[in-house]
């Protein structure tokens, strides 16, 4: 499960990069299934949870907890 | 590939709105020097910088959108108000980058005058002039909050009052935290009554080659992650090597960081002081006023109104000191006291020169008019504007490096940004320059030319600028905490592996090299000459010192160093017979 820090967040959206590129072999903020309003991350539907965005998230504001 | 593929041009006279393909990254590199090519193509040396036909040329790098690590640079070409100069300013680019290549445009060319206040909108293919006159008047935070308002997310570039009054030191804000341009680009915006940019894009960046790049993008993170120095500088940022208020009150008072889009080490800041919520650029900006004799607190109230109006503080401050100046020779009657140690004092000066009140609609017009109308020379102004560093400047040193020789070669005035090498730290021995040249790409047989004897000052800084059109063209953030993990073999990797424009690392160099060669040429021709790139009278005998022996720096000095540069930097026509 992925848990937010949301005091962490600085709103770099590396997070939102990594998610649509891994997804759709392309960037952009439109695909991404996570998505950062007001540096509070909200994911959509199809998000699986497979963690790439807490894996580009340099500032510990998404955690990955088994 | 990298390349969104499109420039967007709108002609706010007759609300005309043209988009078109173009080629210029293949001899241009992107970004930066992309826009340089359109400045230098599109800016006549006749052109009065407040007029319509003066464009305004905003464009993004050729790795912006990507997950590079800090790529987010955003540059703005125009013909400086401040100086006449075909020069440009660059700031974060937040949001405003990568919504910019997200709606397809690597570029935007702004021209003419609209006949009311307007915002532009752009989002995709959607492109709207809208009605301004309710946030003309406005601060930048709330015109900002308005337009977000009105539009949703997305990406803002925004004039304050300063630049709606043509106060020639004025700014352009991106998402109301990074600045673009003291040399007046903010009063570029206003003369064309245009208030802000506001550009949302759903599309996407795609990589050519994705395997080559996300092996160099995934080296770079690791080595950024095991950095040992990453949380000191997301903690504290340009506060770690300048630090302009102890750690525990700067802490006590930041309410959030922020990055530009994607970037790791992000040192914009949200803080609050006294229950007011304070938007930066940097900490250390927002103390500068300090070093007048004012307290921290007072200090932060100034910039964060500075900001607000839209005006550059460095400016602010400086044209002050020289109003302060004429007024004790007799030459000009103010029409109240400067006192730099008083918030009210200064909260008021700020208030007369963004509205253009009293005394301050004369200070507004910056250093090149006052000087023009008084016939007194004011310390420490290169080409119109104060130089950021100067020898009795709050540095505890004073010594000659490419930051300060950069100062007065740059084109576009007395910036810091594209001067840098290792001379930033004072008395570095010349062989632990080694690795850092190297990095910038420089070959090794140059690298002894300019450590033989001493380190040539003039031919490294050319070396400085090339390395500086490199990552600004790709728009990489040239702050030292990501520069640093860069390098000139990986820029090339990035660039190729992206765009698909397979590119050796010395052709990207001599690309760059071209790029900033046009600049200079092209400002020649608009009639800049040698004489403007010499210092300040107040720079030499008893300013600066050598970077290497100490000595007080002579005019001999910087004019060999000159001509080290010109050479360098293929300018031979400009160098001394």
């Amino acid at each position: 499960m992925i848990v937010v820090h949301p005091e962490n967040c600085t709103g770099c959206m590396r997070c939102m990069l990594v998610c649509s590129y891994t997804y759709t072999k392309k960037f952009s903020f439109s695909a991404s299934r996570i998505k950062i309003r007001e540096y509070r991350a909200e994911f959509t539907e199809d998000c699986n949870e497979c963690g790439k965005c807490v894996e580009q998230c340099f500032y510990g504001a998404l955690e990955m907890v088994k | 590939m990298s390349f969104a593929g499109k420039i967007l041009r709108i002609d706010l006279t007759n609300c005309e709105i043209n988009k078109y393909d173009s080629d210029l990254a293949k001899n241009y590199i992107g970004g930066f020097g992309f826009c340089a090519k359109l400045a230098c193509d599109n800016i006549k040396p006749e052109m009065d910088p407040l007029s319509p036909s003066n464009p305004l040329i905003i464009g993004a790098g050729a790795l912006v959108g990507t997950n590079a690590p800090a790529t987010s640079r955003i540059y703005a070409f125009t013909k400086l108000p401040a100086n006449g100069a075909i020069g440009w300013g660059g700031g974060g680019g937040v949001t405003f980058a990568c919504n910019l290549k997200f709606a397809g445009y690597d570029a935007v060319i702004i021209e003419g005058k609209a006949d009311r206040p307007v915002f532009i909108t752009i989002e995709d293919n959607d492109i709207g002039i809208c009605d301004a006159e309710d946030t003309w008047g406005f601060g930048i935070s709330e015109t900002c909050q308005k337009i977000w308002k009105e539009c949703g997310e997305g990406g803002i570039m925004a004039i304050g009052q300063a630049g709606e009054n043509l106060v020639r030191f004025s700014m352009m804000y991106v998402d109301r935290l990074s600045t673009v341009g003291r040399g007046g680009i903010g009063a570029v915006m206003g003369s064309k009554n245009l208030k802000a940019l506001f550009v949302r894009g759903s599309g996407s960046v795609e990589v050519k080659d994705r395997r080559r790049f996300d092996k160099a993008v995934k080296e770079l993170l690791e080595r950024m992650r095991s950095y040992p120095y990453l949380k000191e500088w997301q903690e504290l940022g340009l506060l770690k090597s300048l630090p302009a208020i102890p750690r525990d009150v700067y802490l006590k008072l930041r309410k959030r960081r922020i990055a530009c889009v994607s970037c790791p080490i992000g040192d914009k800041d949200v803080l609050e002081l006294d229950g007011e919520e304070i938007y930066t650029t940097s900490a250390v900006n927002l103390v500068t006023p300090a070093v007048m004799g004012m307290n921290y607190k007072d200090a932060m109230r100034l910039t964060a109104k500075l900001d607000e109006y839209g005006m550059d503080m460095f400016e602010f401050l400086g044209i002050l000191n020289f109003a302060k100046e004429l007024s004790e020779k007799g030459k000009l009657e103010l029409d109240s006291e400067i006192d730099f140690t008083s918030l009210d004092s200064m909260l008021s000066w700020a208030k007369k020169i963004a509205l253009r009140e009293g005394t301050g609609d004369l200070l507004a017009n910056g250093f090149t008019e006052m000087e023009k109308k008084f016939g007194v020379k004011p310390k420490s102004v290169v080409k119109g504007l104060r130089a950021y560093v100067t020898p009795k400047g709050p540095l505890i040193w004073n010594l000659f490096g490419t930051m300060e020789l950069g100062q007065i070669l740059d084109p576009r005035g007395p910036h810091v940004a594209a001067g840098g090498s290792p001379t930033y730290f004072a008395k570095r021995p010349p062989e632990s320059f080694r690795k850092h040249l190297a990095r910038m790409g420089i070959p090794d047989e140059k690298i002894e030319e300019i450590l033989s004897g001493g380190i040539k000052i003039g031919k490294l800084l050319c070396y400085s600028h090339i390395w500086f059109t490199v990552l600004a063209s790709l728009g990489i953030c040239a702050r030292a905490q990501i520069n640093r993990f860069y390098n000139a073999d990986i820029c090339a990797e990035l660039y190729s592996a992206a765009t698909g424009i397979e590119i050796s690392k010395n052709q990207l160099l001599d690309r760059a090299k071209e790029v900033w060669r046009m600049l200079k040429l092209a400002n020649f021709r608009a009639g800049f000459t040698r004489e403007d790139d010499l210092p300040p009278e107040d720079w030499l005998d008893d300013g600066f010192r050598d970077y290497v022996t100490g000595e007080p720096l002579t005019k001999e000095d910087v004019e060999r160093m000159l001509d080290e540069h010109y050479m360098e930097m293929g300018l031979e026509e400009f160098m001394r017979r």
